[in-house]
């Protein structure tokens, strides 16, 4: 049972800033699916759209073309929202509540009350470690805790779709990891996550599916493993060496070369070859202490793509 | 209809933190104390004779000290209300705020209808709380109970009900409290006022007809607060009830026009 979560359109977004003279096409005609139980990341440099396409999504602003459904349902209705948590950037609390209030307030706009609410708030503070912070002022929070509370808050109705923009920004390193965690816990709950982000080792770690964005244009959209297959690229440690002396047709021919001082790589072009290679170097008396398959990076793919896009605009 | 309240019951938190209110009340409670201690001393014979003693062409005295208690009390508290609520619109529709009201099962309507009331809700109560106060004690005192004084709690707040309308409406599409402020300001203080003056007293002195049917047309359409804090509150303190209604209904009007053009530009704003 794998339905639809994100259907766009033709989405298309032109923002007219002072009175209409500049325009920016924030969006241009993107056409996006997104099953349910999985995490998208929407990956994209500075000001490629990431943004602009989650309020788009979430009537936060208003398409100039195209159309998009979330859940099954209109963008342009607001009662798919019971089903919606949403991390926006940059987001602002109401300074004069606490963390307990903030989750108060918003767990009441989502249509909850009473100790069912209590109850979850409880709940989600202990999970993003804000517990004992709650009845602190939120003008008095760090970065990194605004954000977790934005997690508690995106996540307070217990959401089939969650929206987060750029989830981990400002959060220390183990604060990164414990909201991956949580991301994937969350995935194998079967709820649809939706990630904005540019941290692309971070977002290679959990995500499923990956769409780059460019300047308002999906460049690519797909599965982040089949993306970042194997190359038949290796990478050897050995000790000493020795392997600078050995000259062999066979190692010329994988492209065997140095990259420091005990690393070297090489090209094979299928599993023979590559045992042929290990066979010589052994008999050779070298000694193996490592070997690695290289593979491309989603960064690779990421700063390939973009690089590319923006030679053939160019152009 | 409760998604409503939520947002009028938070803004109400949000006024709550914004000293100005709490301020106000307490002035009001140090006038309230000031005002039951001198009484509480006064010779009540004294006042009862004056009291019977007054003419009955003029309203009745007991009102009449109190409005001389609630009439500067309430401008002061317009005053205050219209700087302390300006911001509750520009805040609510700041990056990052409206960005997460706007992704909650709430419709653009609610938030903003829950802003008004909240503002109004605010007023409301410092207002009932300094004329039900200053009425108690006088009522009290004299052992006279006229309820028909209360009413002028509704008229001072819907007086700050339109003054609020065209600091939403400017709110809304400035995205800003300065604008709204002032515009309210200088209807209240300046417009208002003179337009009410001019309509008749003034006009002698005009010349044109055009200038005079535009200084009336003027008056119609620009919120009267002038009358409803003024002859309007005077006549429902006294027991009078009320005369003319056309000033309540002009600034209605206005109130309901300026809040549809709030809602309807809202409605299709981008964030
Ligand atoms: N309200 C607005 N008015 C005018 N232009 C806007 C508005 N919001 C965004 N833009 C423009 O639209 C483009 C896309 O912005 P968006 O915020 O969607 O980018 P992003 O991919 O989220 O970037 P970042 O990674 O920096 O968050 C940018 O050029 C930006 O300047
Ligand atoms: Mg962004």
């Amino acid at each position: 049972m794998n339905s639809i979560a994100i259907e766009t359109s033709g989405l298309t977004k032109v923002y007219s800033s002072s009175f209409g003279k500049r325009k920016v096409e924030a969006l241009t005609s993107l056409s996006l699916n997104v099953s349910t139980g999985m995490i998208f990341g929407l990956l994209g440099p500075n000001g490629a759209g990431k943004t602009t396409l989650i309020k788009l999504l979430l009537g936060i602003t208003f398409p100039t073309s195209g159309r998009a459904n979330i859940l099954g349902e209109d963008i342009t209705g607001y009662k798919m929202k019971y089903k919606i948590g949403y991390l926006p950037e940059n987001h602002k609390y109401p300074s004069y509540l606490s963390g307990g209030e903030v989750m108060q307030f918003f767990g009441k706009l989502s249509g909850m009350d009473g100790t069912e609410l209590n109850k979850k708030i409880d709940e989600l503070l202990e999970l993003v470690q804000l517990a004992k912070w709650k009845k602190t002022k939120v003008k008095n929070y760090s970065k990194g805790m605004m954000q977790r509370l934005g997690l508690a808050q995106a996540l307070l109705n217990n959401p089939e779709l969650i929206f987060l923009d750029e989830p981990t920004d400002g959060v220390d390193p183990i604060g990164r990891k414990e909201i991956r965690d949580i991301l994937v816990e969350l995935k194998n709950n079967g709820k649809t996550i939706f990630l904005n982000s540019h941290l692309l080792s971070e977002v290679e770690l959990i995500t499923d599916r990956v769409g780059i964005l460019n300047k308002g244009i999906l460049l690519r959209e797909g599965d982040v493993k089949e993306m970042t297959q194997n190359k038949e690229e290796y990478k050897i440690s050995i000790e000493g060496n020795s392997i600078d002396k050995l000259d062999d047709e066979i190692l010329r021919k994988a492209s065997f070369a140095k990259m420091n001082q005990d690393y070297y790589s090489f090209k094979v072009e299928n599993t023979q070859e590559l045992n042929k290679i290990l066979d010589l170097l052994r008999t050779n008396g070298i000694v193996i202490k490592e070997m690695l398959q290289q593979k491309n990076s989603l960064e690779e793919i990421f700063i390939s793509l973009i690089k590319e896009a923006d030679k053939e605009k160019a152009q | 209809m409760k998604n409503i309240w939520i947002m009028t019951w938070f803004t109400l938190r949000e006024a709550l933190a914004r000293k100005v209110f709490i301020f106000f009340l307490t002035i009001s409670a140090v006038v309230l104390v000031i005002m039951a201690v001198v009484l509480g001393l006064s010779d009540k014979a004294s006042f009862t004779m004056n009291v019977s003693g007054g003419n009955m062409q003029f309203t009745n005295p007991i009102n009449m000290i109190e409005m001389m208690i609630v009439s500067p009390l309430s401008g002061l508290c317009l005053l205050l209300a219209i700087f302390a609520s300006a911001s509750f619109v520009p805040i609510m529709l700041e990056k990052g705020n409206i960005d997460l009201l706007l992704s909650k099962p709430v419709s653009r309507d609610q938030l903003l209808w829950g802003k008004y009331f909240g503002g109004i809700l605010v007023v409301l109560i410092n207002i009932a709380f300094l004329v039900i106060g200053v009425w108690m004690i006088i009522s009290i005192k004299f052992s006279y109970w006229d309820f028909s004084f209360l009413t002028i709690i509704l008229v001072i707040t819907f007086t700050f009900a339109v003054l609020y309308s065209i600091i939403v409406l400017l709110g809304v599409t400035s995205k800003g409290s300065t604008l709204g402020m002032m515009v309210a300001y200088f209807i209240y203080i300046i417009l208002s006022p003179l337009l009410y003056l001019g309509k008749d007293k003034l006009l002698v002195f005009i010349q044109s007809d055009f200038i005079k049917s535009l200084i009336k047309g003027a008056y119609y359409v620009v919120p009267k607060t002038q009358e409803l804090m003024g002859q309007i509150t005077k006549d429902l303190a006294s027991g009078k009830g009320i005369e003319d209604y056309q000033p309540i209904l002009t600034s209605l009007a206005f109130l309901i026009l300026t809040m549809g053009i709030s809602i309807s530009i809202f409605r299709k704003k981008d964030f």
